[in-house]
C-alpha cells in the first residue's frame, strides 16, 4: 500500500485570521471566569453564603437587643422602711448601669408579696428578717437585683456601724486599697486572644477544607467527564490549574471578605466593639497570610482532585490534605510557649499562630514578616509541585493515582 | 496535511502502536478502522498531542505539529464528556474562546452549528437534561465550530441515528470541500466504505493497509465470478484458475496467471453457454478481513 502520492491540497487559511485571533484573552483568565461564573450562579452556594449572613446579621440584632433591653425589677415590701431601702438601691445600681430600673410594690401582707412573687409580677419580696435584710424571691433571685440590695444595706450597715463605734468608713478603709501594676505594656486580655484565635483556626479550617473540596471536585468532574482531552488540545494544562486556582481563590477571597466585613459590622452593633480596634492589627494580618497559605493549599487541592478519576476517590486523594489541616487547627490553639513560636514561622500553621501572637503582642514588627516570607517560598514550591503532577496525572483516566504514582511515574 | 511518521507508543509492556505511517490529505475524509484495541485511539491521541510517542512523529503541512496548530483542529474523543451542569450554549462558547476564537465568532458558530442539527431549541439546556444522542451532537459541535484547519473524530458516528449521520456526513464534506483534512474512526465499515475517499487500516497497532478505496481494491487479490448453463465442475481442474467456490452451473474464481482469463473464457464457450463473467469487487469488510487476518 502506498501513501498518498497526490498533491497535498491545503486549507486556505479556513476562518479569517481576524476572526481565530482577534480574542487575545489569556486561557487562564477564561479558566478563571469560567470557575466563578459556575460558582456564583450555582444555587447551593449562593443560599449558603445567603443563610451565613442572615445568621450573623440575626447574631449581631440578638446581642444588640440584649445589651440594650433595659433590665427592670420590681420588688414587693411590705414595710416603709423596705420601700426606702429598695429606692436606695435603685439610685445606686442606676449609678452603675443607666439601663438597670429598680421599682419598689408596696403590698398590703405577707401572703400577697408571695402571691406577686410567685405569679411573677414581683421579682423578689423585700422584708426584714433575724438582724438583716431577707430578700426572697420565686427561685434563683436575679444578679444585679441581689448585688444592688446586697451593697445598698451592707454599706448602710457599715455607716451605722462605723458611727456608733465612733468612726468613719474613710477612716476605716484608710491604708487598705491595693493598686495593680504590671511591668509589661497591657495588652489584649487572655480571653479575647483565645477566642480570636479559635474564631481565626475554625474560619481558616472550615474555608480551605470547603474550598479545597470545591476546587478538587471541578477538577475531578472535567476528569470524570473527559472534558479535559478537548481542553488539553487546546490549551496547557499549566493554564487550566493555573486559571482554576485563581477563580477560586478569588471566589473564596470574596466570601471570606464579605463575612469579615459583615462580622465586624455586626460585632461593631455589640457589646464587643470595645474590642475592634486591638483586633483589627491581627485581621489584616491573618487576611495575609490566610491568602497566601490558601493559594498552596488550593493547587494540592487541585492535584487531590487530578488524582481521583471519579467523585467518589476524592474522599481517599483528599484526605492527607484533610488530615494535615486538621493537625493545624489544632495544633493553632493546643501549643503554647516556645513551641507557639517555632509554629508561628511553620507555613500553613503560622496563618493561625503568627496573627494570635501579633494579637497578644508577642510578636516583634518583624516576625510576621519573616514567616509570610517563609509561607510564600512554600507557596511558590506548592505551585510548581502541583503544576508537574497535575500533568502527569490527570490524563491518567483508568482508576485512582497514589500519590506515589504522580510523584515517580514518567510524562 | 497530516503525516504520521513511524509513531509508537508503549503502555508498560504493551505495544499500543507500533510504527505507525500514514497521511490525512487535505480536501478528503480519511477513515480509520481496525479491530478493538487495534491502536486507533492512541494514535489519533498522539496526533492530538494528549500522549507523547515514544517514538516517531506528527507533521502538519510538512513540518513538525505545535500546539498552536493542534489548537486550531477540531477534535472529539472517545469518551464523550461535557461539563454536565452547564447550559449548551455557554459551555460551547467557553471551548470555542479556549481554542481562540473570539466571543461574538464563537457565539456565532456555535448557534450555526446548533441550528443545523436540530439543537437551537435547547441551546439553554443544562447538558445533563438532553439525550444521549444529543449529547453526541453538542460534542460534534465543539470538534466542528469556528472552522478547524484539521478535524480528528474518534468514533463521530456511534450512537446517531440515520438521519444525524446523514446531516454529520454533510457537515464534514463541507469541511474536506473548504480543503481541510478528516481523520475519523469507525466500526461500521459500509458507513466507511460509503463516505471515504481513503483508508487507513490498522491491526495490531501497525498499519496494514492505507490508500485510497480502489487502491486497496487493487492490491486486494481479484476474483470473477462465471456463470454457465451446464455444470461449473471442470473449472476446479484447469490450471492457473484457484476455484475458490463451485456451485452447480456457477464458480467463483481467482485467476492466478496473466492469460488464465482469456483460457478460462475459451474452455467455458466451447462447452457451452455463458451466461455471465464478471469481475467481482471485493467489499471493504471482504479487504479488511484480508488485511488484519
Amino acid at each position: 500500500m502506498t501513501l498518498a502520492t497526490r498533491p497535498p491540497t491545503e486549507p486556505t487559511d479556513p476562518g479569517t485570521p481576524a476572526e481565530r485571533h482577534t480574542s487575545e484573552a489569556r486561557p487562564w483568565a477564561l479558566v478563571a471566569a469560567r470557575e466563578i461564573i459556575v460558582r456564583v450562579t450555582n444555587r447551593t452556594f449562593l443560599v449558603s453564603t445567603l443563610v451565613t449572613l442572615v445568621l450573623m446579621g440575626a447574631f449581631a440584632a440578638f446581642s444588640t437587643w440584649q445589651s440594650s433591653r433595659g433590665a427592670t425589677f420590681t420588688v414587693a415590701v411590705t414595710t416603709s422602711d423596705a420601700g426606702t431601702l429598695v429606692q436606695q438601691a435603685a439610685t445606686a445600681a442606676r449609678a452603675q448601669d443607666p439601663k438597670v430600673d429598680i421599682t419598689a410594690r408596696p403590698v398590703p401582707t405577707a401572703a400577697e408579696a408571695r402571691r406577686v412573687v410567685t405569679a411573677g409580677d414581683a421579682d423578689a419580696w423585700l422584708h426584714p428578717g433575724d438582724g438583716g435584710w431577707v430578700l426572697t424571691s420565686a427561685d434563683q433571685p436575679p444578679a444585679p437585683l441581689a448585688a444592688a440590695v446586697t451593697d445598698t444595706v451592707r454599706s448602710q450597715a457599715l455607716e451605722r456601724n462605723a458611727a456608733a463605734a465612733g468612726t468613719s468608713i474613710a477612716a476605716l478603709e484608710r491604708g487598705a486599697s491595693v493598686q495593680l501594676a504590671r511591668f509589661t505594656q497591657a495588652g489584649t486580655s487572655p480571653t479575647v486572644i483565645s477566642v480570636a484565635t479559635f474564631a481565626f483556626a475554625l474560619l481558616f479550617y472550615f474555608a480551605s477544607l470547603m474550598f479545597g473540596q470545591m476546587i478538587a471536585m471541578s477538577v475531578v468532574e472535567e476528569k470524570q467527564s473527559r472534558i479535559v482531552e478537548i481542553i488539553a488540545t487546546a490549551i496547557p494544562l499549566r493554564q487550566l490549574l493555573a486559571g482554576k486556582v485563581l477563580g477560586n481563590c478569588l471566589i473564596a477571597f470574596a466570601q471570606i471578605l464579605l463575612y469579615a466585613a459583615v462580622g465586624l459590622v455586626a460585632l461593631s452593633f455589640t457589646s464587643w466593639s470595645a474590642l475592634l480596634p486591638s483586633l483589627s492589627l491581627a485581621v489584616v494580618w491573618f487576611v495575609v497570610f490566610f491568602v497566601v497559605g490558601f493559594v498552596s493549599l488550593a493547587s494540592l487541592f487541585a492535584v487531590s482532585g487530578a488524582l481521583a478519576s471519579r467523585t467518589e476517590d476524592l474522599q481517599s486523594t483528599t484526605a492527607p490534605i484533610s488530615i494535615a489541616l486538621m493537625l493545624v487547627y489544632f495544633a493553632s490553639f493546643s501549643l503554647a510557649g516556645t513551641a507557639k513560636v517555632v509554629a508561628s514561622f511553620v507555613p500553613i500553621v503560622s496563618v493561625i499562630a503568627m496573627p494570635a501572637r501579633v494579637l497578644a503582642g508577642t510578636a516583634a514588627w518583624w516576625e510576621p514578616v519573616v514567616a509570610l516570607a517563609l509561607m510564600v517560598a512554600l507557596a511558590a514550591v506548592t505551585v510548581a509541585f502541583a503544576a508537574r503532577v497535575y500533568t502527569r496525572s490527570l490524563m491518567q483516566t483508568h482508576g485512582r493515582v497514589s500519590w506515589r504514582q504522580a510523584l515517580t511515574a514518567g510524562g | 496535511m497530516i503525516e504520521v511518521h513511524g509513531v509508537s507508543r508503549a503502555f508498560g509492556e504493551v505495544r499500543a502502536v507500533d510504527g505507525v505511517s500514514f497521511a490525512v490529505p487535505g480536501g478528503e475524509l480519511t477513515g480509520f478502522v481496525g479491530g478493538n484495541g487495534a491502536g486507533k485511539t492512541t494514535t489519533m491521541r498522539i496526533v492530538m498531542g494528549l500522549l507523547a510517542p515514544d517514538d516517531g512523529e506528527v507533521r502538519w503541512r510538512g513540518r513538525p505539529v505545535t500546539r498552536a496548530d493542534r489548537r486550531s483542529f477540531g477534535y472529539m474523543p472517545e469518551e464523550r464528556g461535557l461539563y454536565p451542569k452547564q447550559p449548551v450554549l455557554d459551555q460551547l462558547v467557553y471551548l470555542g474562546r479556549l481554542r481562540g476564537l473570539s466571543s461574538a465568532g464563537a457565539r456565532a458558530s456555535v448557534v450555526e452549528h446548533l441550528e443545523r442539527l436540530g439543537l437551537a431549541a435547547r441551546a439553554k439546556d443544562h447538558v445533563e437534561k438532553l439525550s444521549l444522542g444529543n449529547q453526541q451532537r453538542v460534542q460534534i459541535v465543539a470538534a466542528l465550530m469556528g472552522q478547524p484547519q484539521a478535524l480528528i473524530l474518534d468514533e463521530p458516528f456511534s450512537g446517531l441515528d440515520p438521519t444525524a449521520v446523514d446531516s454529520m456526513a454533510d457537515l464534514l464534506r463541507e469541511h474536506t470541500s473548504r480543503g481541510v483534512p478528516v481523520l475519523f474512526s469507525s466500526h461500521q465499515l459500509e458507513l466507511v466504505e460509503r463516505l471515504c475517499e481513503r483508508l487507513v487500516v490498522l491491526s495490531r497497532g501497525s498499519v496494514v493497509a492505507a490508500g485510497t478505496a480502489e487502491e486497496l481494491r487493487a492490491g486486494s487479490t481479484a476474483r470473477h465470478r462465471l456463470v454457465l448453463g451446464t455444470d461449473a465442475g471442470w473449472v476446479r481442474d484447469l490450471p492457473g484458475v484457484h476455484a475458490v467456490d463451485v456451485a452447480g452451473p456457477s464458480a467463483l474464481v481467482e485467476l492466478l496467471e496473466p492469460d488464465a482469463g482469456r483460457r478460462l473464457l475459451t474452455e467455458a464457450l466451447s462447452r457451452g453457454d455463458v451466461r455471465e463473467f464478471s469481475l467481482q469487487r471485493p467489499s471493504l469488510a471482504q479487504i479488511f478481513r484480508e488485511v488484519t487476518a
